[in-house]
């Protein structure tokens, strides 16, 4: 017993500080949706950084710095759980925009070091919006828990990125 | 440059392929440089990162991280060689220019194991700081440097006596580590504070930081200008040596990740980790020349081209 218990402290010990940093193998993901609307008309909507409202999932957000680079917004979602985000890119001539999460608990999004591209393309009425992102498991040790592995992760973030492009599809082809 | 075909007798060899690790697919993209075609993909297994050659170019080395493994390829016959099993998350790896041996380093276990690549066998480990990724070794084969990413510090390792002798304080998180063709300067890319550290090798000290785009992930040096690539920002800083400056930004790919230039430093290739691709930059106007369609997730950690 005292044996089982020693090794288990050794274990624990061993453990490397830097394994907390990144490790494992970082996922992608990238969803897209098409529109009969022109890119512009969707680019109005989703262009702005300072507003999310058109993804169902956002009850409230606040932020500071518009569509400049370093900008930060702080969303609230309707489960409750809050994600801040920071503007790393942002072209409206491409019409894209790219950002990272800087603070979320992973029991909201199980996910670490993520980065993300919004972007639409297209031309006359029709758009293509594709929304990827890349980022690593919400456990960064060997053997995550079910809920915490990468294929939790993949799919945590594409339910985000479904339910978020299918809502705008909604949005745009049916109210105009 | 230098780990690579830089030691060999008589000068540089021309490059004529690039060896690029698909971490996602678990495979390695054989490029021909000359078409910019995928010639061969090799089952690599196990998330492949790192790649080094060996000095005369005839055998490839790749990291496998989550197979634990360091996998060694014949160059010419584009097979797996060998399998060797090394540590708990061998990730940046550098070949010697004369002795044979390959040098491991260990996100893990925190120390570079020094490998016999045609025995199969590690034959020393060496401590070093916390969760090495980059290491490199100088022309000279004198010295061995990793980029202790969570110490946030450069390991100087003797390569005769298998020995950390020295470090130096570096940027937050560097990652990729090269040193440039004469032995005189290393440098480093600082993921955490968006710079890269340049380090006089001989004294151990920093003697310039340059800011760079957003999380920088490895340095390819050409012409007297160093050539980085910023995860984040979809593009790779070109500074110039002589003053330490950021001179042009080139947009490239999203995610590029490894990077390196011919022997001549008349073209620089960049592996782009979300788009799939590995594109050629020409050195000397500073533009996007050519791509390759590579497998999923490249990386190309190290030095990649024979």
């Amino acid at each position: 017993m005292v044996r089982v218990l020693a090794l288990g402290l050794a274990a624990l010990i061993l453990v490397p500080a830097g394994a907390f940093a990144h490790g494992p193998t970082r996922q992608k993901v990238t969803e897209a949706v098409e529109i009969n609307a022109p890119p512009e008309k969707v680019w109005e909507v989703i262009g702005n950084f300072q507003d999310m409202s058109w993804h169902p999932a956002v009850a409230k957000q606040e932020g500071k710095g518009g569509n400049a680079v370093d900008a930060t917004r702080l969303l609230t979602l309707k489960s409750g759980g809050t994600i801040a985000e920071k503007l790393i890119k942002y072209d409206k001539d491409k019409k894209l925009y790219k950002y990272e999460i800087t603070d979320v608990d992973v029991k909201v999004l199980p996910v670490k070091n993520y980065s993300s591209m919004l972007s639409v393309k297209g031309d006359g009425g029709k758009s293509t919006v594709e929304w990827r992102g890349a980022f690593y498991r919400g456990y960064m040790l060997n053997d995550p828990p079910p809920e915490l592995n990468d294929e939790a992760a993949r799919k945590a973030v594409t339910g985000v990125y479904r339910g978020g492009l299918d809502a705008l599809k909604e949005k745009l082809e049916t109210g105009g | 440059m230098v780990a690579g075909g830089g030691a060999f007798a008589g000068g540089h060899p021309a490059v004529s392929e690039a060896f690029v690790t698909n971490q996602t697919d678990d495979t390695l993209s054989i490029v021909e440089l000359a078409t910019l075609t995928v010639a061969k993909t090799l089952e690599i297994g196990g998330k492949p990162a790192g790649l080094a050659m060996s000095a005369d170019g005839t055998l490839a080395f790749v990291t496998a991280p989550e197979g634990k493994e360091l996998v060694v390829i014949d160059a010419a016959t584009r097979q797996i060689a060998k399998r060797i099993k090394v540590g708990e998350g061998p990730l940046g790896v550098a070949a010697h220019p004369t002795n044979g041996r390959v040098y491991v380093a260990d996100w893990y276990a925190h120390r570079v194991f020094v490998v016999d690549p045609v025995a199969g066998a590690i034959v020393a480990q060496i401590t070093v700081g916390n969760s090495p990724s980059g290491v490199a070794v100088t022309p000279d084969g004198r010295l061995v440097l990793t980029a202790d990413r969570d110490s946030n510090a450069v390991s100087f390792i003797d390569a005769a006596a298998n020995q950390r002798i020295g470090g130096v304080t570096v940027g937050e998180r560097p990652f990729g580590i090269t040193i440039d063709a004469a032995g005189a300067r290393a440098y480093t890319a600082n993921v955490g504070s968006d710079d890269v550290s340049v380090i006089d090798i001989a004294s151990r000290k920093v003697v310039a930081t340059v800011p760079v785009g957003r999380r920088p992930y490895a340095v390819a040096l050409a012409a007297g200008r160093a050539f980085v690539t910023n995860q984040f920002g979809d593009s790779v800083s070109v500074i110039d040596l002589a003053n330490s400056k950021v001179l042009k930004t080139i947009d490239v790919g999203d995610h590029p990740e490894g990077i390196e230039a011919d022997p001549a430093g008349a073209f620089v290739y960049v592996a782009c980790w979300f788009d799939n691709v590995l594109q050629r930059i020409d050195a000397a106007k500073l533009t996007i020349t050519g791509e390759a369609t590579v497998g999923d997730g490249p990386r190309a950690f190290g030095l990649f081209l024979r």
